[in-house]
């Protein structure tokens, strides 16, 4: 099993963290979600327009002197690159970042073709001296320390180079002036390519963009063809928001528009490599409108903890695994596409708003179709889950194996070998010794529990039908006492972990059976906000049925229907008993950024509690659970929940509230393994603790 | 075009970016200072750019650099600028680029001094979106381009520090006046 390193996780997180500080205050008096809405919408027009920009961006750089040409894929991008330079005579080349060469592996190519190569950007050429890829988009070399750098820097320089920073980039100043002014031609990437008037945009902070492309005699410019815009004004709207979002900075240092003329001798390469295809994807298009900003990657709980050596082929992170899907083969994307948690935090933060997460769940479908499935998740998604007596049978036996698997403040204890791996690290629970429905059977008279035509109907999930029904019977009790007529689902698993594998079918069987379960309902509370996911979101996209979608209609989060109907009367229904403990809320992936639920779920609380929550710190950092995901990736699981048990430590709660039996089982399992004397609580159980008679 | 809420902006967000203004009356003025700074400094070979509007008279006493080649600009110890508008929402200086010589002034010398007219200040760049366009646009002579300019040369690539002067200067430094004195 892997090991994250833990010099790397700090450094990445203390990245994100004072990243979000310096974005808050770079968008400060903009509506991002209108700027990214607007960005949107003219990458889409462009994208739906590709063919024809490049064409005018074509002719008009023509017009203006500049020698323009097309590259099918990456090896005739080299082959054109190379070509351009043996034409000249040019034997050393100094480039300025470009991802795209990095897609079509230029650097090798040239090595073997005798042609020196030359990277300007810092932290690039950190990486070509190391010998090793890049690990972010924008910050190439973030991984490493000014240790690390000034050992690479003395042993390919040849000279002892002291690890103070200041010092490191005087090195690198002087070196690379130095190789600049020899430099036969110098190749750039651009940022946005401008139909109108032929010209490329081109940002950096260090100025070697500009230094490449105005000192050597020769340019080219690599790009692909998704980055042409109609008109500057595009090309200024993106200058808004990608500094802004890749860095936290209003503007970058230097930002420059390039046009062609017939004084420079400029050679600009369209590359295609793949993007045709993606564009013919209805589903997948979206991906192109990426404007390469890293935002995804600066907030993903994953890419945090592991870093661009894990999370990347050549691209990073979560959009990194739908480009290389596309760009490099869906087998290069398999390993990567397991890394998605699901948290969907990119999605918050996309400046074009690709449903990044959305996307990685249907890759993960075509990966199951062409790569085939992996052994443990058929059995678990096509044979147990998907029948819904075969998983009754299974939880029925796993109550009845209490003994031998003992059961001690519902935690399972001497678990067999091969689960014991599994709950090193936070306890896992055993089955309750009554499921949900056997409880409201038994605890309930059948008036209370509403009878078959109840109007509002619960949905717990399988967490809380198996394991935890005491969170289902507190809600049920809550709604009982404000006078609802409300009955649990027949129980059935929502499909949710067979979907987020890619194993739409079975995923489907059960949520069918689902939403037949619930036909009739008013309306369909949930206690899980991953369920409501499913219900909401994934299973209407899968089946795209009027049915399924009027039954999204119909589903609202347990705290999100009493804060709407219920705020006022709250008040005066609590129990007077004092509460000493404060409590801490923990905002679930998504609780929060599915379903923006965040800001009810504390509402509700502070006025039950009637007092203020103590926050924690990040309280919307992942805990690490997202499923199946705590099984496939232990490492990063562990890692995750260590970061939020600690800031749960800081913020000396007693109490942790949450609104996801996932989360509960996670958090529940971290504090008994660690002895914390911490009690979590799903919402609803607060909200019974304080609304109803002690029982 | 220019409010005196502008120019403070300006110089606040120039100066949050790295850079240093300094406000003079006038070219005149702008000009004086920008010698008698260049002599503080010792600065032996001071590259300006052609659109520098220097003195008919008097350019005896400067520094200046005669280069022949590009790699000339490389002993130049500053450069002498003028940038065309000043965006005030983000501090960035705005030049209209004619040829590859004044591109070299501004990013190659270590140390950069920009005059800039105060009332050729706008908000944002949303503003002179046309005009950057059209000079865009323009049938092709020199090297038509466009430079943002925003503080001094930076990095943050080695463990996330902010570091001045990489390819571009590592100095900065903005002469704000009002223009030719009556």
């Amino acid at each position: 099993m892997k090991k994250i390193d833990p010099q790397l996780r700090r450094v990445l997180r203390e990245f994100s963290k004072s990243y979000l500080l310096k974005r808050e205050d770079a968008f400060a008096g903009m509506d991002f979600e209108e700027l990214r809405t607007e960005l949107a919408e003219i990458k889409d027009r462009a994208l739906s327009k590709c063919r024809e920009l490049c064409a005018q961006f074509e002719a008009k750089a023509r017009e203006k002197g500049a020698k323009v040409h097309h590259a099918a894929n990456g090896a005739e991008a080299n082959r054109l690159v190379h070509s351009i330079l043996k034409g000249h005579g040019a034997e050393f080349l100094v480039k300025s970042k470009s991802m795209v060469s990095e897609e079509t592996r230029l650097n090798e190519y040239l090595f073997r073709k005798g042609i020196e190569v030359r990277e300007t950007d810092l932290g690039e050429w950190i990486m070509q001296l190391a010998g090793e890829p890049p690990t972010h988009m924008v910050l190439p070399a973030i991984h490493l320390t000014r240790k690390d750098v000034a050992q690479i820097f003395s042993r390919r320089l040849g000279k002892e180079v002291p690890d103070d920073i200041p010092a490191l980039v005087e090195v690198a100043r002087d070196e690379l002036r130095r190789e600049i002014s020899r430099a036969g031609a110098g190749l750039t990437g651009a940022n946005a390519l401008i139909a109108e008037n032929g010209s490329i945009m081109l940002v950096t902070n260090e100025g070697n963009g500009r230094i490449v492309s105005i000192m050597p005699p020769l340019r080219i410019v690599l790009a692909s063809i998704e980055k042409v815009v109609p008109a500057t004004k595009d090309a200024l709207l993106l200058l808004k928001v990608l500094p802004r979002n890749a860095t936290g900075q209003k503007i970058t240092s230097y930002v420059s528009f390039i046009a062609p003329s017939p004084q420079q001798d400029l050679h600009l390469i369209l590359l295609d490599n793949h993007r045709s295809e993606i564009l013919a994807d209805p589903l997948f298009r979206e991906i192109l409108r990426c404007i390469k900003c890293s935002a995804c990657l600066n907030v993903c709980p994953v890419y945090q903890m592991v870093g661009g050596k894990r999370y990347a082929y050549i691209y990073m992170g979560g959009i990194g695994t739908l480009l290389t899907a596309w760009i490099h083969g869906l087998g290069e994307s398999a390993e990567l596409a397991d890394f998605c948690l699901g948290c969907h935090r990119c999605e918050a933060f996309c400046a074009t708003k690709i449903r990044i997460a959305d996307l990685v769940i249907a890759l993960r479908e075509r990966l199951n179709r062409e790569a085939g499935k992996p052994f443990w998740k058929r059995v678990a998604f096509d044979g147990v889950l998907a029948h819904p007596a075969l998983t009754q049978v299974l939880f029925s036996s796993g109550r009845a194996s209490r003994r031998v698997v003992a059961r001690e403040k519902g935690f399972a204890r001497n678990l067999p070998p091969p689960l014991g791996r599994y709950d090193r690290f936070r306890a896992l629970p055993s089955p309750a010794p009554k499921s949900l429905t056997q409880r409201v059977r038994e605890t309930l008279p059948q008036e209370q529990a509403g009878g078959r035509a109840a109007r509002i109907v619960l949905f717990g999930g399988c967490l809380v039908e198996h394991f935890y029904p005491e969170v289902g019977l507190d809600a049920l009790r809550v709604l009982t006492r404000l006078g609802y007529d409300a009955r649990p689902a027949e129980p059935c698993c929502c499909g949710f972990p067979a979907a987020n594998s890619g194993f739409r079918s079975s995923a489907l069987k059960t949520f069918r059976r689902l939403m037949e379960g619930l036909e009739g309902a008013e309306a369909v509370l949930t206690l899980c906000p991953t369920c409501t996911t499913m219900l909401i979101r994934l299973g209407p996209d899968l089946m795209r049925t009027e049915k399924a979608r009027n039954l999204a209609q119909k589903v609202v989060p347990f705290s999100r229907f009493l804060l709407e109907r219920e705020k006022s009367r709250l008040q005066g229904l609590l129990s007077s008993r004092p509460l000493a403990n404060s409590v801490t809320y923990h905002d679930s992936c998504h609780h929060k950024h599915v379903l923006g639920a965040s800001r009810e779920s504390r509402e509700i609380l502070e006025i039950v509690l009637g007092k203020k929550l103590q926050e924690m710190d990040e309280p919307d950092a992942c805990c690490g659970f997202a499923g199946s995901f705590s099984i496939s990736h232990p490492e990063v699981s562990e890692s995750l929940l260590e970061g939020k048990l600690e800031s749960i430590r800081k913020a000396e709660a007693q109490v942790v509230a949450l609104d996801c039996p996932g989360c509960l089982l996670q958090i529940r399992g971290g504090c008994e393994r660690k002895k914390e004397n911490i009690e979590v609580k799903h919402t609803a159980q607060v909200l019974a603790e304080r609304l109803c008679q002690k029982r | 075009m220019v409010s005196v809420r502008c120019d403070a902006e300006f110089i606040a967000k120039a100066t949050a970016a790295g850079g240093e203004i300094v406000r003079l009356s006038d070219l005149g003025n702008a000009l004086a200072f920008a010698l008698d700074f260049l002599k503080q400094q010792d600065i032996k070979a001071v590259a300006f750019a052609p659109d520098v509007p220097l003195p008919s008279a008097g350019t005896e006493t400067w520094p200046l650099l005669k280069p022949r080649s590009r790699e000339d600009y490389l002993a130049a110890g500053a450069g002498l600028v003028r940038a065309d508008y000043g965006v005030s929402s983000t501090g960035t200086l705005v030049h209209l680029d004619r040829s590859a010589d004044e591109k070299i002034v501004w990013t190659l010398p270590p140390l950069c001094l920009c005059l800039l007219d105060s009332r050729r200040i706008v908000r944002d760049l949303d503003d002179i979106s046309a005009v950057l366009s059209s000079h865009l646009s323009e049938a092709a002579f020199g090297e038509p381009q466009v430079s943002l300019v925003t503080g001094p040369s930076r990095t943050t690539d080695i463990e996330c520090r902010l570091t001045l002067g990489v390819h571009g200067p590592g100095r900065l430094v903005i002469l704000l006046h009002d223009g030719q004195a009556s």
